[in-house]
């Protein structure tokens, strides 16, 4: 999920020809032949640039290991995760792993070093990590079997879906919709949690959505993780090389493109509503609103800091009318926690907590470019926290109010005396939570009032219940915006229409007085 | 020649094409070089300025006004060019009707927040419950280098232990600010490597950012929405000095040095 940066148009013009121009002068004397890995070398880059995850024996724990999930790769085994030999060859092929240090594995700690280090440096290190399993001399055997590609189209994608679900085949651990939420407790062969991918977040794809990256997986599974290959010959779900190819096209087309959070969206647009306000997670009235996804990361500001999240974004749906206002959060949660529940119990990690969601607005809205801090307020900017709890196997969801002024000063209270409601449902893979209150605040000293046109700021938290996340280890983000769209009516419509007009008078009049001045230019 | 050619171009045109010109050049800088493209609040506000500027420039002189107005002398009085003008005249009635429709449409455009991202320090700060005065204040591992470059090698591999488990998930592994949670953050966490940062900076600087962090910072670095822990609270002093030598040799950049 690497952050796009915005560039104009004329500059990557004017880049693209400058480089243009430079390679063109550069290439004859740059077109070298590739030199074969130099361990040597590489163990130098080793130490400097991938110890401190990797470990100086290549064991994988390094002193950062411990606060990553997935773990770095312990090379001492020689297993791969992501690579184009057979599923029966341990063997990757170095283009492989070539791969995966320059670009990088999306969604883990895991950068693309392609910036940093040249093709000689990379390929000098790969000679170099092999070494710690002995495979320096090992060459693979067996290559993935591409067959004929089939191109993307409804029918195989149809076909796909089929597959997908036939005896459960991936959806078991990948979910019906494809969101990952398991129904089993999955470890990989280190003994680590490992969370089914979520196949409608291409971002967080380790090696890329593309139907060619998706056939290899299902092809040749991910070794060490218990994400299977399903060519083998001795699976009960095997599937033929074009079965594959649909499989591979399904995937592709589950990516919900409509839910990529962008860096330039920092506003929830909150739209007026005639008559009564959507309040059910599932009314159909909410697809019809604008909604704006964000993305979420780890507490690392307050103690106790939290750095294994299992989710990375929230989406937000809003609306008013003349008296209230109800927000949608929908976020994506593997697992619905139920402390209590012997089958909830059994997926989660131990002391499971509630799933839970939590907004966070200024009591005041700031009048300058002062805020409280993001991180629950501070002394003199207190903050309103509404938190919705999704339950227990003996207490139903619930909501709660609090106001806080930094992490440590926090007053609980009573959300009915807001106004304050929550209602949650849980489907597949997904929560969806809806919060409501009146615009007016009960107590305006304590509570925030919400006016139509003003830019408010606003802050989201979530909790996974079964990932270990209670009490401050949760995810959340950074102060955005929420903006009650002001109805204008007509008015801006009407004013257009009198100004053009006022306009065109005038140009006639200036016609006019002009041709009376040169009547013979008339002739 | 270059002169002559531009005097052939009629003053209107020139004018046009100064104001253009200024405009490209403001949008280059900004969203090529610095990376920020300007918001457009702003840039509407510079270029009031800059063409009201440049029509003043223009019309100094009585001639230069006259020049400036021909062709619209023309357009309006010289039979010729009727076609012209009709299309002209059905055109600005319109544009100055849908530049209003906009105008008075809500702006949806989030307010701008404009930061300071190295501030002045203070003269002295307080944390670990002690006062430090930035002006003496020294890294006390810095004079190893010299002295036992082992040892040195030592802290340098105790900072990057500490760097690894508590600043890259911002500021990466890398030390280019893309830590893998980067994305989320807004201001971002700061580029080691950019000459831009720490190479600028003398190392009790670095040291009263990392102890107090973004809430340590003054008002005009806005600290309210800065992501940056307060390190006092996780890391003992010698630690964050440990992390500063790391900092600085993972990147290659010394640190600056008080002028002598
Ligand atoms: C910030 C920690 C970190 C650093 C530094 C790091 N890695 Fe990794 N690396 C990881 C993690 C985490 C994974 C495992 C990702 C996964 O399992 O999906 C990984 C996986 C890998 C893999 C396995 C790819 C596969 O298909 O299984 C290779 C190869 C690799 N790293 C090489 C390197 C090299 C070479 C360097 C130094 C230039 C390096 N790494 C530096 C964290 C790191
Ligand atoms: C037994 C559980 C299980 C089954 C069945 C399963 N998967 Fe997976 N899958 C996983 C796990 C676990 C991962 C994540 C592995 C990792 O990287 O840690 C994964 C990852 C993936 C990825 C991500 C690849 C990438 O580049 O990041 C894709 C795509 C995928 N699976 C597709 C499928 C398809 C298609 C099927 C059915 C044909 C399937 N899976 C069946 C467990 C499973
Ligand atoms: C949660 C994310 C986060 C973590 C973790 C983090 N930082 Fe930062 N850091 C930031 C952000 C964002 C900024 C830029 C805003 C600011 O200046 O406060 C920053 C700024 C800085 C600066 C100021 C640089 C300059 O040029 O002024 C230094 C130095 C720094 N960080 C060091 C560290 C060190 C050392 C660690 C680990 C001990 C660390 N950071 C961990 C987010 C983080």
């Amino acid at each position: 999920m690497a952050a796009r940066r915005f560039i104009s148009p004329l500059w990557s013009c004017l880049a693209f020809t400058l480089a243009f121009g430079l390679s063109t002068l550069v290439l004859p004397v740059t077109t070298v032949q590739a030199e074969a890995g130099n361990a040597e070398r590489g163990k130098l880059i080793y130490a400097r640039r991938c110890a401190l995850c990797h470990g100086e024996e290549g064991d994988g724990a390094g002193p950062g290991a411990e606060r990553l999930n997935p773990p770095p790769r312990d090379f001492t085994e020689g297993q791969y995760k992501f690579k184009t030999t057979g599923f029966d060859d341990i063997v990757p092929n170095d283009a492989d792993l070539f791969r995966m240090i320059r670009d990088g594995m999306p969604g883990t700690a895991m950068p693309g070093w392609g910036d940093m280090l040249s093709d000689q440096d990379i390929r000098d290190v790969i000679a170099f990590i092999k070494t710690f399993a002995g495979l320096e001399e090992e060459k693979p055997t067996i290559q993935v079997d591409y067959g004929r590609q089939v191109p993307s189209s409804p029918e195989s994608i149809a076909k796909g879906r089929a597959l997908f679900h036939e005896g459960d085949r991936c959806a078991e651990c990948h979910g019906a919709e494809g969101r990952g939420d398991a129904i089993k407790k999955l470890k990989d062969d280190g003994g680590a949690r490992t969370w089914p991918r979520n196949l409608t977040k291409p971002w967080t794809f380790r090696a890329s959505n593309d139907p060619k990256d998706i056939f290899t997986r299902i092809t040749v599974g991910i070794p060490g993780t218990q994400m299977p290959s399903f060519a083998d010959p001795k699976s009960k779900k095997r599937l033929t090389i074009e079965e594959r190819w649909h499989v591979a096209n399904y995937v592709a087309s589950l990516a919900k493109t409509d839910k990529v959070p962008r860096p330039e969206n920092t506003v929830v647009k909150v739209m007026k509503v005639e008559g009564a306000l959507p309040t059910a997670p599932d009314d159909p009235a909410w697809e019809k609103l604008p909604s704006t996804t964000f993305l979420l990361l780890p507490q690392l500001i307050a103690k106790t800091r939290f750095f294994t999240p299992s989710n990375d974004t929230i989406t937000v749906r809003a609306a008013y009318n003349d008296t209230a206002l109800a927000i949608l959060l929908e976020w994506d949660d593997r697992t619905r926690s139920i402390p209590g529940d012997p089958k909830a119990e059994e997926i989660a990690d131990p002391g499971m907590g509630e799933d839970m969601v939590a907004i966070q607005f200024p009591v005041a809205v700031p009048k300058g470019m002062k805020k409280p801090y993001f991180g629950m307020g501070d002394g003199a900017h207190p903050v309103n926290l509404w938190q919705w709890r999704s339950g227990t196997a003996d207490k139903p969801q619930s909501v709660a109010l609090a106001n806080a002024r930094g992490f440590a000063r926090i007053e609980s209270r009573d959300p009915a005396s807001a106004g304050l409601t929550a209602r949650g449902r849980y489907d597949k893979g997904r929560w969806r939570v809806v919060f409501t209150r009146p615009l007016a605040a009960s107590s305006p000293d304590k509570d925030i009032t919400f006016q139509t046109g003003q830019f408010i700021p606003i802050a989201f938290a979530a909790w996974d219940g079964s990932n270990g996340e209670t009490g401050s280890k949760h995810t959340m983000t950074t102060w955005y915006w929420f903006l009650l769209e002001p109805d204008t009516g007509l008015r801006p419509l009407v004013s257009a229409l009198i100004v053009a007009f006022l306009f065109g008078a005038a140009e006639l009049w200036w016609a006019r007085s002009a041709g009376a001045r040169k009547p013979e230019g008339e002739a | 020649m270059m002169g002559r050619l531009l005097s052939r171009i009629p003053a209107l045109l020139r004018a046009a094409l100064v104001v253009v010109g200024i405009y490209l050049a403001a949008t280059a800088i900004f969203s090529g070089l610095l990376g920020q493209p300007i918001p457009a609040s702003l840039m509407t506000m510079y270029m009031f300025f800059v063409i009201v500027g440049v029509f003043m420039a223009f019309t100094f002189t009585e001639e230069g006004a006259r020049a400036m107005a021909a062709p619209i002398r023309a357009l309006v009085e010289n039979p010729a060019l009727r076609p012209v003008r009709n299309i002209v005249f059905l055109l600005v009635p319109l544009a100055a009707g849908a530049f209003t429709y906009t105008k008075m449409l809500p702006s949806l455009e989030a307010p701008v927040e404009l930061r300071t991202i190295h501030p002045a320090p203070p003269s002295t700060f307080k944390a670990y419950g002690k006062r430090y005065d930035l002006l003496t204040l020294e890294n006390p591992f810095r004079k190893y280098e010299k002295e036992d470059p082992e040892r040195f090698r030592a802290l340098v591999a105790e900072g990057g232990k500490i760097y690894i488990r508590n600043c890259q998930f911002c500021h990466g592994d890398k030390l280019n600010g893309r830590g893998p949670f980067a994305p989320a953050l807004n201001p971002v966490p700061l580029n080691f490597q950019d000459v831009g940062t720490i190479a600028q900076l003398q190392e009790s600087y670095l040291f009263w950012r990392i102890a107090t962090g973004g809430p340590g910072l003054p008002e005009e670095a806005a600290p309210w929405i800065s992501s940056m822990p307060v390190w006092q609270n996780f890391l003992k002093e010698d630690e964050i000095w440990k992390v500063i030598l790391f900092l600085y040799d993972y990147t290659g950049h010394r640190p600056r040095a008080w002028e002598k």
